[in-house]
């Protein structure tokens, strides 16, 4: 349990220490949480740690690890180690780009994403909705910070969009935890017996905002696009995926929302999903064009946030399975920007294949996640669609709308791959790519592989089912 | 020839794992040195690929001869009742061999075929990834897990057919380059042909996932052979059965590429010729016809007489002959050596598929000889394309031609071609006549049960059949145009098609000697006055086929236009979705322009109108205030007087 | 509370001794002030802020040389002395004698005495001083009679004076002037520790002597909500840091009046007063912090941020408590509308607060006193990493007082 405070460790050595190392190091921490969450899960291993008790409406304030943490935890932990990694020669390209020193600004910056990635990873273990809020705001000013600091473009107007964005969704969200506060008297999380319509409503729109469904979606192309490629690799597969955490901590205490509203937040999840996959088409700037994926993406958990049991089984798979795709290819995208020099226009990308392979390939896997081939999505897609008929059985019109989801998502990964990978080979010289720029790719790939095959899928599959009490 | 159930057996999970990573392990060697290195070294790294291709091959035998039937259970997902069955009976143990034995050959063919290419490492990863995925389909008894060898499938058919990513070798191009017919592009470069391919397999596969998860959420359990599927169908009513069977089944339509989704597979021609003798002929399209006569063999239609399922076979039966009248059709008209096979190609798909359907009236039987003809079909295709591979490799030409300067120089090759042709053609006493005469019994039954239709339409496909074999014989070794040819090598090649063409008369003496029990019916079958004519005319139409291969028409324009299906792929679909994709762009703008652009500006506005009320103005001020607090205060008394 | 009479009978003293001496007023300022604390945390805080306000002096070379410290040490006997006092007549004395000082000090600087800020600021100073007095007044007696009609009306003025005391919208008009053409630190001081009394007096009257009536509710929320959304609007455009400054003052007047609406709910008051209470501190911190700053034209990275963040309401700094706490009470009250109005505003003011952030960036010149008067409001602003029970407890048991007698 207490191996989640390692990267703490990081956060206050790593900026002391000069060059990869700090990388490595702060890698290692990461790593070493990992496994002992991916222990803890195996071993369906639940604690309950005492911090502190406030007075109502906080309640006691103590730090949860169950199934859903666990889950949630080692897919942070692994994503952050890798792009701990990945930042090193990515943000000293940046610094150059940026003509700042590097030695002062690595110090600002590891301080930063180890705050930003360890505040994730400490809000799935947080047992009180307090706890879990003060994460989620840490979580949102370090990343704020490194999108003011080193972001492209406008980046202070982006940074503040994604401010208020979020800042709206967490204090909406909050106003909700408050009323399930008052309801409970507590806001311990194995303490809340009830959540009203109202108290849900809030939470939802906050989180809805923050996942973020259709019509709040706008701001998520701006920051993920324009954010320094390891933050938007964060930012995009493990950011935005907490709201469904939330949603999911609050579902498993009460349904009554969800099950009242059943089949609004259906639709709204395939308009989402469907709206954000068709703009996906029409993207001409590659890390806009995976911010709009990740919208369809999230689309899918709203989806599957309607469909019982079985559904919720496939918003945690969906959520690992979109982390492992999109870290992967924000950071395909980002070498690309630092081996020529901020290229990210897809009009003059074409045949890359040719330039860059070990990073087509790794993009490929990454679209091979998420569009639920080979990889830990399909186990997610499954229990998606065993959800869908043991909810709305053999509906037509129900089956239609998901399964159109799932062929766009399908779509637009293999169109972009041949947009940018394939045909017309470019003049671009041949580039060395730094080995950490893809290494770390390869590695959340084959995990992200090996996570349909026994042992590991059958742990997995074991430890949320039994968590969930069977489908 | 009743299926017992199958007893669960066990067997030492080391094989499995080896018949599944060898391949995939032997060919990560030079997956990996080759972005880094492409000298000669990495080159002969390929030898190590098709070696793990010889050991899945040795272990698909060793199951063909050493494994009892049975069904063989590994813990996958046990908490949810979902594990890695493998099954091994009557289909799966041939299945499994003929692709071992394919793929291995098709991969020491390759070794020549390829040795200049530039991009071995993608080359043989993929292949060897196929393999094992296929391996996976056919021995699969977990639709899951199936599932997974499927869509490994779909990727590796991705990846062979844009093998050439960088689409400048005119060689692997479809089409004439540069021809247009209206807005349609008629030519098409192997990044296309790429996304054809899974695009079109996704809107099969995702449906077809539907169905799997839907026949776990109604059953609990995803063992082919163990589904209670009359239970299933019968509690899920007419409507549930037509949905579920046809969301399952467009798994099978997409991959199989019958009518509509039959362009991908016509496009995929612009793969490496390897690929398309292996994926493309003679197992990944098969996989789709596989999985129906899998499934049907359990479902035991002929059991259930439900109005659902009956109406569902039916569409297959249909579906199933105007697909093969159509791919028989096109490929009579076509011009391209590769299109005509793959045209072929969809032609048999669609016999397979009916005659597995007719399983509904006919029992078991039907899919026996859907089976065997898959087989036959498969060794004959895949020669047929080894060949045309070596062809194009000597004459670097895509396009029918050669005349009897080819078949002079290139003898044992036109040797193989005619035997292969006149093999899969059906005239007697060859390989196929016995498993099409059988077909054609089959097709005779079913004119009492359903009409003479199937009968009709299966006489029509075999005759066209037979002469668009002979087209492509005499095209390219007799009367074809004159064509230069760079005869280098070829030794590795010649001896991979000549191994491939000899398994024609392996099957031919399996039927001779009895040696599979549904020989007997065969030979019964072949002797049958209907099919002895049915022989004759396709002798008939083979020999017309080789005096005038070619006939200029106004029909043969639109066949050879492929009567414009593409116009789906290439227009209708793109259009469609480019307007959606326009108005959610429109959408989205305007959703950004509001909350990025409208709003900060409006508030900007009231801001600067708030900041204007200080003018410094002490006395400005107080009337202001004042007048606030009157107003309030002179509200509150009204509310309050009541 | 005994040593009210000595403390200020020191301040006397110690004010007329300044004049020679100008430490002499610091003393007597600490003396007297370190007289009045209580052992009760949020006391202690505001004492804390007392002493800053009275450090902070030490910026300017002042024409009043030393009766400031003298002016400050008094606003302070006054405002502990109305937290404990439960009569009307010592909290209406309490509430003109913590704002009269501020009258001298908003027209002090380092040159000369600013005489138009100062007309403008004790216009409205006097204005509310009446409203405020006759409004409380006339609650009690209307209370005591149960005319609901006159209560209505002392209500609303009482709410009327307030508001134009402490600036909210839209009675706001001397706020942005003042806060810009007078000295900062003087400004300083209004913004901070001045503020306590009117909410703290205005706390009391109203929860001991309220008669029911949704229409009030309304009112209070109205004018919260107007006060917030003039204050962030009306920052968004602002460049001057004394200009946002003066609107972040708007918006936060008008969270804090909202937990007035509150104040109708007794079961709830005790959150309600926390979370005001630990606004105010936040506000007097931030403030306190910023316009050292603005003095000084540059302030320390780190803190910059620290204190912008805090009042954007990011946990665990003390802003976000008050925050939670206003909309805790607000939510308990059923007062989700006024919630709702409030987090869209908690949004708004974020750009406005990054400005700050960016204006101070890269200023680093300035005096070491100020450094450290800047550190310590930052370091202040983090003490509710633990979260702050203190503040509950201290309102829990300050609710002791909250009835006034003989109503």
């Amino acid at each position: 349990m207490y191996a989640v405070f390692i990267p703490a460790i990081a956060i206050i050595m790593a900026p002391f220490i000069r060059g990869r190392a700090a990388a490595y190091f702060s890698a290692l921490t990461f790593v070493v949480s990992f496994f002992a969450i991916l222990y803890a899960f195996v071993t369906k291993a639940e604690y309950m740690v005492d911090l502190f008790t406030a007075f109502e409406p906080v309640g006691r304030i103590y730090l949860l690890g169950d199934t859903v943490s666990h889950a949630f935890g080692f897919t942070i932990a692994l994503v952050s180690a890798m792009v701990a990694l990945y930042s090193y020669p990515y943000m000293k390209h940046r610094f150059e780009e940026m003509e700042l020193n590097p030695s002062t600004e690595f110090k600002k910056y590891w301080f930063l994403y180890n705050l930003y990635a360890a505040s994730m990873l400490w809000l799935v273990y947080a047992g009180n909705l307090i706890l879990l809020y003060v994460f989620l705001e840490i979580s949102l000013i370090a990343s704020f910070l490194l999108i003011y600091y080193y972001g492209y473009g406008n980046r202070v107007w982006v940074g503040l969009l994604y401010f208020v964005w979020t800042n709206i969704a967490g204090v909406l969200a909050l106003v909700g935890f408050l009323m399930i506060g008052f309801e409970n008297k507590t806001l311990a999380l194995d303490s809340i017996a009830s959540v009203s319509m109202l108290a849900w409503l809030f939470v939802f729109i906050g989180m809805v905002v923050k996942l973020p469904g259709l019509g709040p979606h706008v701001w998520l192309p701006w920051a993920h696009a324009e954010a320094p490629t390891p933050v938007s690799a964060l930012l995009s597969p493990l950011t935005v995926g907490l709201a469904a955490y939330i949603l999911l901590r609050i579902y498993l205490i009460d349904q009554s929302f969800i099950e009242v509203y059943r089949s609004e937040i259906f639709l709204y999840g395939i308009l989402t999903s469907v709206v954000a996959g068709f703009a996906v088409f029409k993207q001409k700037d590659h890390k806009r064009l995976l911010a709009y994926s990740t919208v369809s993406q999230m689309g899918y958990i709203l989806i599957a946030f309607t469909l019982g049991t079985a559904g919720i089984v496939g918003v945690i798979i969906q959520y690992i399975s979109h982390a492992f795709g999109k870290s992967i290819l924000f950071m395909s995208a980002g070498a690309i920007i630092a081996v020529y020099h901020g290229l990210r226009d897809l009009d003059r990308m074409s045949g890359m294949h040719e330039q860059i392979p070990t990073i087509a390939n790794a993009a490929l896997i990454g679209f091979m996640n998420l569009s639920g081939i080979l990889a830990i999505g399909m186990i997610g897609e499954f229990f998606i669609l065993k959800g869908l008929v043991d909810t709305f059985g053999l509906s037509l019109d129900a089956i239609l709308l998901v399964v159109f989801v799932f062929i766009i998502s399908g779509l637009y990964s293999f169109y972009t791959m041949k947009r940018i990978y394939y045909g017309r080979v470019r003049d671009y010289e041949k580039a060395k790519v730094n080995r950490l720029l893809d290494t770390p790719l390869y590695i959340i790939g084959a995990i992200s592989i090996l996570f349909i095959l026994p042992p590991l899928a059958t742990w997995f599959v074991d430890a949320v089912i039994s968590f969930l009490g069977g489908v | 020839m009743e299926t017992a159930a199958l007893m669960e057996l066990e067997l030492n999970p080391g094989i499995w794992l080896m018949l599944f990573f060898a391949p995939i392990l032997a060919s990560f060697p030079i997956a990996f040195i080759w972005p880094k290195r492409q000298d000669s070294f990495a080159r002969k790294l390929s030898i190590l690929s098709v070696l793990g291709l010889f050991v899945s091959f040795l272990i698909t035998v060793f199951i063909l001869f050493r494994v009892e039937e049975g069904r063989y259970v590994y813990p996958w997902l046990p908490s949810i009742g979902i594990n890695f069955v493998f099954v091994v009976d009557y289909l799966s143990k041939y299945m499994g061999a003929l692709t071992g034995f394919i793929a291995f050959t098709i991969g020491v063919y390759g070794l020549e075929y390829m040795k200049d290419d530039y991009r071995l490492g993608w080359y043989w990863f993929f292949f060897n990834l196929f393999t094992a995925s296929m391996l996976l389909v056919v021995y699969s008894d977990n639709l899951l897990m199936l599932l997974i060898g499927w869509e490994g499938l779909g990727i590796a058919s991705w990846g062979l057919i844009g093998h050439w990513f960088r689409d400048d070798d005119e060689l692997s191009y479809v089409g004439v380059i540069d021809r247009k017919m209206g807005p349609l592009k008629m030519f098409w470069s192997p990044s296309t042909g790429g996304w054809r391919a899974i695009s079109t397999i996704r809107v099969g596969d995702m449906p077809m996932f539907l169905a799997v998860a839907a026949i776990f959420a109604l059953t609990g359990t995803l063992d082919i052979s163990r589904i209670p599927w009359a239970e299933l169908f019968e509690n899920i009513g007419m409507a549930g059965t037509v949905i579920l069977l046809f969301a399952f089944l467009m798994g099978p339509f997409t991959k199989s590429a019958q009518l509509p989704f039959s362009e991908w597979l016509m496009t995929a021609m612009t793969g490496p010729t390897t690929v398309s003798a292996l994926l493309h002929s003679a197992t990944m399209v098969a996989a789709g016809t596989y999985l129906f006569m899998r499934v049907s063999w359990y479902i035991k239609p002929w059991e259930i007489q439900l109005a659902g399922v009956e109406i569902i076979y039916i569409l297959v039966l249909s579906l199933g002959l105007i697909s093969s009248l159509y791919g028989a059709s096109v490929a009579l008209a076509s011009r391209e050596r590769k299109v005509l096979l793959a045209a072929s190609t969809m032609s048999s798909l669609g016999l397979m598929f009916a005659s597995s359907a007719a399983s509904f009236w006919i029992g078991e039987f039907a899919i026996v000889v859907a089976f065997w003809y898959l087989i036959t079909h498969a060794f004959a295709k895949a020669t047929l394309f080894l060949v045309a591979g070596h062809i194009i490799h000597e004459t670097h030409d895509r396009f029918l031609g050669g005349d009897r300067e080819v078949f002079s120089k290139m003898k044992l090759t036109a040797l193989v071609t005619l035997f292969a042709t006149i093999t899969l053609a059906g005239i007697p006493p060859l390989t196929a006549y016995w498993v099409k005469s059988a077909m054609d019994e089959v097709m005779e039954k079913l004119v009492h049960e359903v009409n003479i239709l199937p009968f009709a339409f299966l006489v029509t496909i075999s005759v066209i059949y037979s002469a668009f074999l002979a087209k492509f014989f005499a095209l390219n070794f007799w009367k074809g145009r004159h064509v230069h040819l760079h005869l280098h090598g070829g030794g590795v090649m010649k001896t991979a098609y000549t191994a491939m063409v000899s398994m024609l008369l392996v099957l031919l003496a399996v039927i001779y000697l009895g040696i599979d029990h549904a020989a007997e019916e065969f030979i019964k079958a072949g002797t049958v006055e209907v099919s002895f004519m049915v022989g004759i005319l396709v002798l008939v139409a083979y020999v017309a086929g080789f005096i005038k291969p070619e006939h200029e028409n106004f029909i043969g324009k639109i066949l050879y236009d492929r009567v414009y299906v593409m116009l789906l792929n290439d227009y209708l679909i793109p259009k469609i979705g480019w307007a959606i994709a326009w108005i959610v762009d429109i959408f989205n703008r305007f959703l950004d322009f509001t909350a990025h652009t409208f709003i900060p500006a409006l508030f900007g506005g009231i801001s600067v109108s708030i900041r204007a009320v200080q003018s410094g103005s002490l006395e400005r001020y107080a009337k202001i205030v004042v007048s606030f607090v009157l107003a309030i205060l002179f509200i509150v008394s009204i509310v309050g007087w009541f | 509370m005994q040593f009210a009479i000595p403390a200020v009978l020191i301040l006397a003293l110690s004010g007329a001794f300044s004049l020679r001496f100008k430490y002499v007023g610091f003393a007597g300022a600490l003396v007297a002030s370190a007289l009045m604390v209580v052992n009760n945390p949020l006391l202690l805080m505001v004492f804390v802020i007392a002493l800053l306000n009275l450090a902070s002096l030490d910026l300017m070379k002042g024409f009043l040389r030393g009766v400031d410290y003298t002016l400050v040490g008094l606003i302070f006997v006054s405002t502990s002395f109305a937290f404990y006092s439960q009569s009307l007549a010592f909290l209406l004395t309490m509430f003109v004698v913590a704002s009269v000082p501020t009258y001298m000090l908003v027209m002090a600087s380092d040159k000369e005495i600013r005489m138009e800020v100062g007309i403008k600021y004790i216009t409205f100073m006097v204005v509310a001083t009446i409203l405020f007095m006759i409004g409380a007044i006339l609650m009690v007696h209307a209370s005591a009679t149960s005319s609901m009609g006159l209560y209505y009306l002392a209500f609303t003025m009482l709410l009327l004076g307030l508001a134009i005391e402490v600036g909210a919208g839209p009675f706001h008009e001397w706020v942005p002037d003042v806060f810009d053409s007078a000295d900062p630190i003087p400004v300083s001081v209004i913004a901070s520790i001045a503020k306590f009394v009117p909410f703290v007096v205005a706390f009391k009257i109203i929860s001991s002597t309220y008669m029911g009536g949704d229409v009030l509710i309304l009112i209070t929320g109205i004018i919260a909500v107007a006060s917030m959304f003039i204050g962030n609007i009306g920052a968004l455009t602002s460049s001057k840091p004394s200009r946002i400054l003066a609107y972040s003052t708007v918006a936060n007047m008008g969270y804090i009046i909202s937990t007035l609406a509150v104040a109708l709910y007794t079961e709830y008051v005790y959150i309600a007063f926390a979370g005001a209470m630990l606004l105010l501190l936040t506000n007097s911190l931030g403030k306190i912090g910023f316009f050292v700053g603005i003095k000084e034209d540059a302030m320390p990275k780190i803190e910059t941020y620290i204190l912008s963040l805090s009042f954007i309401g990011i946990p665990p700094l003390m802003g976000f408590w008050g925050k939670l706490y206003v909309l805790a009470s607000l939510v308990y009250a059923n007062l989700v509308w006024i919630a709702f109005f409030l987090v869209i505003n908690s949004a708004m003011s974020v750009p406005y607060y990054i400005r700050l952030i960016r204006i101070f960036e890269d200023k680093k010149d300035f005096r070491k006193l100020a450094g450290y008067l800047v550190t310590v409001t930052a370091v202040l602003m983090l003490i509710t990493v633990v979260p702050p029970n203190w503040i509950i407890e201290s309102s829990r048991i300050l609710m002791k007082y909250l009835a006034i007698g003989g109503v």
